[in-house]
């Protein structure tokens, strides 16, 4: 059981990734000209029609974390423990707190990008973004290389 | 006053709220619970193994304090969030937005910094 949830909750961390680098290259650095490129078609895309697809993968995403987590607290961390990978339970636990963090910033979030205030500055919308796209990237990487570790069933 | 501004007012000051509980109910160890998964027990309040016999217990009962954190961070929250719908739209007009990203990165930073312990063992 623990496995299947760990693939999906991997799957929609994968499509999560792929959506907000997306919104967050074409907020950063929107393509001007008919992109050429394929950085320049990747980076090319209706930015704000990516916000709702965002805001129910993070938040699927980190509910079934939140379900494997109590499975990893049982069977994965104390052998971690034991083998001494302190700094990557470190690491894991910066990934929690940031999960937290991001997962109560998506009101905000959802309202800069579907109900934008003419006296709210874009920026602010770039900052939020490039915060979730930061810890929706920290929390793929961290959680890839714990599994890599030491997978379920191993 | 409008439903938008309302339900941004809403927003921003949760993630806000949220940010700074979380880094105070991390610093002080508030949990509003804490999970025991592999007994299947929930405690109100943050409770830590005092078993001075046998420390190594905590590798055999393992506990969770991240929920109850995180929960007691969402319910402060949810009341400053629910008390700046209330504030006349002309008040938080005058804030800064970029406060919430200032803070979120200060939250961020501080979790950091609280888990540093770990990279010194």
């Amino acid at each position: 059981m623990a496995t299947v949830l760990l693939i999906i909750h991997g799957l929609l961390a994968v499509a999560l990734l792929g959506a907000i680098t997306h919104q967050t290259l074409s907020t950063l650095a929107p393509a001007r000209a008919q992109p050429g490129s394929f950085f320049g078609r990747f980076r090319a895309v209706p930015s704000a029609s990516y916000a709702n697809a965002i805001v129910v993968l993070y938040a699927a995403s980190t509910l079934l974390g939140a379900v494997v987590y109590l499975y990893f607290r049982v069977d994965v961390r104390p052998a971690l423990e034991q083998a001494g990978h302190w700094q990557t339970l470190g690491l894991f636990d910066i990934k929690e707190h940031f999960a937290a963090i991001g997962l109560a910033l998506l009101p905000a979030y959802w309202v800069c990008w579907r109900q934008p205030s003419a006296d709210e500055p874009a920026r602010t919308r770039a900052a939020l973004t490039s915060i979730l796209a930061f810890i929706v990237w920290w929390s793929f990487l961290i959680g890839h290389v714990m599994n890599n570790i030491r997978g379920f069933g191993s | 006053m409008t439903s938008s501004h309302a339900s941004r007012r809403f927003a921003f000051a949760y993630a806000t709220a949220f940010a700074v509980l979380y880094v105070v109910a991390l610093k002080l160890d508030l949990a509003l619970f804490t999970v025991y998964p592999s007994l299947g027990v929930v405690l109100l309040g943050t409770h830590h193994s005092r078993d001075v016999a046998d420390p190594a217990l905590g590798f055999a009962v393992p506990a969770i304090y991240w929920y109850g954190w995180t929960t007691t961070a969402a319910l402060g929250a949810l009341m400053f969030a629910l008390i700046a719908t209330v504030f006349p739209q002309r008040w938080t007009r005058r804030l800064w937005p970029g406060w919430l990203c200032v803070v979120q990165v200060a939250a961020m930073v501080a979790c950091v910094y609280f888990t540093m312990p770990w990279f010194r063992l």
